[in-house]
Formats: structure tokens, C-alpha cells, sequence
């Protein structure tokens, strides 16, 4: 079941959203591990300006209630079929609104969250995560995707 | 009145599709990373002044037969960048050796500086450059010279002090 969160963009509520308007994602930048050692396992929090995953999202307006889903990848892909386990924590993924009171909001992708929209219409979502290369991995680079899904509700 | 009820059905489920497609919406980012071997450097060589005489610096060239080395493997064609942790001083007890104008120079191809070295333009800054691929094999070499100035007075002595390489992937 979806965890309601409805103080997460805090502050002010506004007057309900017109449903019939068009809901708006988009991907910022990706979550870049970038170099890892062979057997050492690396993070990357959603507080990392750099190497995090973002995403952007704007809803019809104020008051509009929302619910974010990731689809998460268990492996990212290297050569010759090789593969990198990939997971996601608790704290994982954090969520403000673009109004400068939105104050951020911390959760586990793992599982969908229900927000409402209160300071702001729009906001960016940032994804983290963990990679546990083996001590014998393959070297390469290795990839998959992340799908952030919004749904006004 | 069966047939009215059917079609209510059928418009009702379509604009209810209709809307539920239009309140959902994706995007899309990749998780991406790069995995290296483990980076290895050992010391290949100390950077060897010899005997000094009071008053009369020295150096020693980073290409020179006493240029100190250092040994490093990784991840062949890898992008690295090279760091110095630099002493001012050599030390013999309480004593100091003041040590400078240091120079540097890296091979990736082999163990040697008299060519084929490519030098480092800036000691105290991040110098980038890649892992060569030798057999297969990640391998840089990495040379250092410096210039030692004692003092008229300076204590006699055995001077040394350590001269840290770190080698990062980016």
C-alpha cells in the first residue's frame, strides 16, 4: 500500500487541480556509479549533487494528489553479459518541490509514495543506490534503466 | 432500454480509460557505472640524493638513474589522475633538509624515464592521464626528482622523508 505523505512539500495548500491537465515527467540526469573497484561496494545517496538520478515532474496545480512508483533494475548490464547487482535502500530517493519552503522528502523506491502537492506544482525527485561489484567482476562499463512512474490520483 | 444501458457502459468505460491514461505519465534515466581492478602501486625505486656536501644543493633529475619510481597497475586504457603528497623537509632527528623544485615524469609503456617519459607539468596539482596497456595489463610508471639545499651548517646525517603517489580513476 502506498505510504501518504501529505506534509512532504509542506506548507501551503492550494485550490484543487483541474484533473483533465496534462501531467509532466521527465529524466534529468542519470545515476552515474561512475568508476568502481572490483569487490568494494559503492553508494551513491540522492544527496549527491552529482552522480544521483533525477527526475523532474509538474502536476496541474496546488492540492494535486500524486503517487510516485519506481521500477528498479536488480543488475546493470556489462559485456559479454556480465552483470553488476544494483539495490536500493530505505532513504534511497527523496522528493522536493521547486518552491523555496518545499523541505525534502526521503523514501524507499522500493515501494510507491503518495504525495500532495502543497508549495509547489512541480518537483524533482533524486534516486541513489549501491552497487556490489565482485571481486572477480568483469571490468567494463555496465548499464540499465530506471522508470520513474507519476500518477495523479 | 437493454441497448441504451449497453451503450452507457461502453462511453462510460472509455472516457474513464481515457482519463486514467492521461494521469500517468513515465520518465526514464539510466543507472551507469564502470568497473576497474583494483589499483596496486608499489615502491619501485627510492628517490636517492647520495652524499650531499654542506652548503652545495643537489638535484636529481626525474629522468635520472636515481629518480625514484614507482610501480603502479590498474585497469589497461583507464583514466587516472596522479597526486603528490610532497615533503618540504628530509629528516634526521630534530633536523631538517629542505627539499624542492620537484619534477616528475610518467611512462606507460615501461619501467624506464630516459624516454618515453611524459612529464608531469605540475607536482602539486592533478596531472590526468590513462593506465597503458601492456600484454593486457594497466601499468604507469611514475619518476620524481627533486633538489635537496643544505645549509653551510647543516647536521650531518642520514636525511629521509616519504613521498606519497595516489593514483584515483575517473
Amino acid at each position: 500500500m502506498p505510504r501518504p505523505l501529505p506534509l512532504a512539500f509542506a506548507a501551503l495548500v492550494g485550490s484543487a487541480a483541474p484533473c483533465s491537465a496534462q501531467l509532466l515527467v521527465q529524466g534529468i540526469r542519470d545515476l552515474d556509479f561512475g568508476p568502481v573497484i572490483q569487490g568494494i561496494a559503492t553508494s551513491v545517496p540522492p544527496t549527491d549533487p552529482i552522480r544521483s538520478g533525477q527526475f523532474y515532474f509538474r502536476t496541474p496545480g496546488l492540492g494535486t494528489r500524486i503517487r510516485i512508483q519506481f521500477t528498479l533494475p536488480t543488475r546493470l548490464n556489462g559485456p559479454a553479459g556480465a552483470r553488476l547487482p544494483i539495490s536500493f535502500g530505505a532513504n534511497d530517493a527523496m522528493a522536493r518541490g521547486t518552491a523555496p519552503a518545499s523541505a525534502p522528502a526521503f523514501f524507499n523506491p522500493n515501494g510507491a509514495v503518495v504525495y500532495q502537492m502543497v508549495t509547489s506544482p512541480d518537483a524533482n525527485v533524486w534516486i541513489g543506490g549501491r552497487v556490489t561489484p565482485a571481486a572477480n567482476q568483469a571490468v567494463g562499463s555496465y548499464t540499465n534503466t530506471i522508470v520513474i512512474t507519476v500518477t495523479i490520483l | 432500454m437493454r441497448f441504451f444501458t449497453k451503450v452507457s457502459v461502453a462511453t462510460a468505460i472509455g472516457l474513464s480509460l481515457a482519463g486514467a491514461l492521461e494521469a500517468q505519465t513515465s520518465g526514464t534515466i539510466n543507472a551507469r557505472a564502470v568497473v576497474r581492478q583494483p589499483i596496486t602501486i608499489t615502491a619501485g625505486q627510492d628517490l636517492d640524493f647520495g652524499i650531499v656536501l654542506q652548503g652545495s644543493p643537489r638535484t636529481i633529475a626525474e629522468t635520472a638513474a636515481a629518480a625514484g619510481r614507482f610501480d603502479a597497475t590498474g585497469t589497461a586504457n583507464a583514466n587516472v589522475n596522479v597526486n603528490f603528497t610532497l615533503p618540504a623537509n628530509l629528516v634526521s632527528g630534530a633536523n631538517n633538509l629542505p627539499i624542492g623544485s620537484w619534477t616528475g615524469c610518467y611512462n606507460q609503456a615501461a619501467a624506464v624515464n630516459a624516454s618515453g617519459c611524459t612529464t608531469i607539468a605540475n607536482m602539486s596539482g592533478t596531472t590526468a592521464t590513462t593506465f597503458g596497456n601492456v600484454a593486457g595489463n594497466g601499468r604507469l610508471w611514475v619518476f620524481v626528482g627533486a633538489t635537496v639545499s643544505p645549509a653551510a651548517a647543516q647536521a650531518v646525517g642520514t636525511y629521509t622523508n616519504t613521498v606519497t603517489l595516489t593514483l584515483t580513476y575517473f
